[in-house]
């Protein structure tokens, strides 16, 4: 049955309602942010201090500099290359007796200048074997968990970093570059209480962070920096922190402010409802960054020295988030590298990153390429008399009877 | 290679249809016993219209006439979008964006009208059409002067489905055609009075035909 439009009419009217009066108050409280933002009288060290010493319900960006700081770019270089990987998964059909998954990387090349050249790539492959499904504790507990779901999101990521840091070692060192990821460079999706230890430090310590000194490395031959392109971000880690300095408590307590306000009015609700791409939106111009903020997600305790830093760029009446590693905000060429070539790729690319924008074309595994997985696996396997189970509940979705 | 070294390409490549040079145009990705559409390996490095191609397999060679010829996305859900407005030359719109080339596919497709085989030319279809990935080549001048000594393939041109007008096609395969005969005058000539017998009943449409061949 298609959906029923005519029953929903209603509530979308509601919801435009409740947008609307919503809208209001989020302007107040915006002003009441920008005006803390702007606050040239803000002492750093005391909200550092504040943030490091306070009991806080959420996760508030750290100050590397004035909030309010804000930086206009240079012209690119003449030549450079854009590295990108995006990729895209087929999970496990548990309704199968087969079991395999497939993770595609597209994986995109481009060479501006005066040997302009470009190679767009997929690379398909298919995991069948044991070791490749389950991921067993090296505790002698034989305990075995599935990669599917969420996990198997979270290998996809590694693999599209993995053949990014392939693809790195392989630049011309006269060249600069930038290797641009799709998404967060803060794996906090492992911070998950249902993901072992043993898995977090497989796909943590032994891939991604790994990949991350290899890149590390020929970043200091060759003059290659690496960003990760967030678009239309939802978070609020600035606000967290303009809410502690406008919190009256020190050191703040979320705990005993709950106490000692029942009724729910703390004195950070005046920034209720406002993110960070709010405060940018109205700071900064087309084209500028933002000052540099460190995220305090836990999951950065395991980064050592590649420890995530962020900034916000404007690009036409859009903020995007880039996080980049310390090593790269602390080289003041590679951090100035990441802001030129991002925007120049976004004035490419109508806004958006022509490099990722191409590697997501590359990667993506329509419903249609599904079936057709499933009808070649199926194939193969009638070649060699093997049965094929599938669940009723499959046939049923497969096949539309009445 | 961008488009501009393409398009010398192309000129190198219509050229060679006064030689005994064969070149390799594209590959077959279509294929049905009338026709068969072939993407070429350079953007926009298409044989011309009207000219004699063939794929060659095995002891057969199947002779086709080019009846269009197209350059669009390899994804037919992405269309292409002009970029170019601040661009000063399509060369620096090009380099600007080097990933375009690699998103768009040429192709052309050739009209069947005869094949060889054995050493014998035939003006009729082949009994099996091209497989898919046969290579494609521009008929080099010896094929096209032995292929032109008969003009059956007036008739089939006349008798087929493509998209194109007819009298276009006709005017342009004779033309490129008479570009490798000895006599070029007398080869047109020719063809005018084959024509003329066939076309005996519809005089507009001879008359938009020679309207096209004359020198």
């Amino acid at each position: 049955m298609s959906l029923d439009l005519d029953r929903i009419a209603p509530q979308v009217e509601k919801m435009t309602e409740h947008i609307d009066a919503e809208d209001a108050s989020r302007q107040k409280h915006l002003a009441k942010a920008m005006s803390i933002l702007c606050d040239n009288s803000l002492n750093l060290d005391d909200l550092k201090n504040k943030i490091e010493s306070g009991k806080i319900s959420w996760m508030p960006a750290e100050p590397v500099e004035s909030l309010s700081n804000k930086y206009t770019t240079e012209k690119p270089p003449a030549n450079f290359t854009i590295l990108a990987t995006d990729g895209s998964q087929i999970d496990i059909d548990r309704h199968h007796s087969t079991r395999y998954y497939l993770i595609n990387i597209g994986s995109i090349y481009l060479e501006y200048g005066e040997s302009a050249d470009a190679r767009l790539e997929s690379t398909p492959q298919l995991y069948f074997d044991k070791k490749d499904l389950v991921m067993t504790s090296p505790d002698g507990s034989n305990r075995e968990v599935a990669i599917e779901g969420t996990l198997l999101g979270i290998k996809r990521d590694i693999e599209e970093f993995k053949y990014l840091t392939r693809m790195a070692a392989s630049l011309k060192a006269d060249i600069p570059a930038l290797l641009l990821a799709d998404g967060t460079l803060i794996r906090w999706t492992l911070m998950s209480k249902d993901i072992p230890e043993f898995i977090v430090s497989e796909f943590l310590e032994k891939g991604f962070l790994k990949c991350l000194d290899e890149i590390k490395e020929i970043s200091e031959k060759k003059s290659i920096a690496l960003a990760s392109y967030i678009s239309y971000p939802r978070s609020s880690d600035l606000v967290g922190t303009i809410r502690i300095a406008i919190c009256p408590y020190n050191p703040v307590n979320c705990d005993k402010c709950r106490r000692e306000n029942p009724n729910g009015a703390y004195p950070c609700n005046t920034v209720d409802g406002v993110q960070d791409k709010d405060l940018f939106l109205t700071l900064l111009e087309s084209g500028e960054r933002s000052a540099l903020f460190i995220s305090r997600s836990s999951i950065q305790e395991r980064y050592g020295m590649h420890r995530i830093y962020f900034y916000y760029v404007k690009i036409d009446d859009e903020i995007a988030r880039i996080e980049i590693p310390e090593w790269i905000a602390r080289n003041d060429t590679l951090l100035n590298l990441t802001h030129t070539l991002i925007l120049d790729q976004c004035q490419r690319g109508h806004g958006y990153p022509v490099a990722l924008s191409e590697a997501h074309e590359q990667a993506v595994v329509t419903a249609a390429d599904r079936q057709n997985l499933q009808t070649l696996v199926e194939a193969f396997l009638s070649e060699k008399n093997i049965d094929i189970n599938t669940s009723a509940k499959s046939f049923s979705k497969r096949t539309r009877w009445i | 290679m961008d488009n501009y070294q393409a398009s010398n390409e192309i000129i190198l490549k219509e050229c060679a249809v006064n030689t005994e040079e064969i070149v390799r145009i594209g590959e077959v990705i279509e294929s049905a016993t009338s026709h068969f559409t072939a993407q070429c390996y350079e953007l926009d490095s298409f044989p011309p219209l009207g000219a004699l191609v063939k794929t060659q397999n095995s002891n057969r060679q199947i002779y086709g006439i080019v009846f269009n010829a197209t350059t669009e996305g390899i994804d037919p859900g992405r269309k292409p979008l002009a970029r170019g407005k601040d661009a000063s030359s399509e060369k620096t719109l090009y380099e600007a964006n080097p990933q375009i080339a690699k998103l768009l596919k040429s192709q052309f497709e050739a009209l069947v009208v005869g094949y060889k085989e054995d050493d014998r030319v035939f003006h009729y279809l082949p009994p099996q059409p091209a497989p898919i990935h046969s290579f494609a080549y521009l008929c080099p001048a010896q094929d096209v002067t032995e292929f032109s000594r008969s003009f059956e393939f007036l008739n089939t041109i006349l008798n087929s489905s493509v998209s194109l007008p007819h009298e276009e096609l006709i005017a342009a395969t004779l033309r490129r055609m008479s570009i490798v005969q000895e006599d070029k005058h007398a080869f047109l000539i020719t063809a005018g009075k084959h024509l003329a017998t066939t076309l005996s009943g519809d005089f507009k449409r001879l008359r938009t035909i020679l309207e096209r061949i004359r020198e």
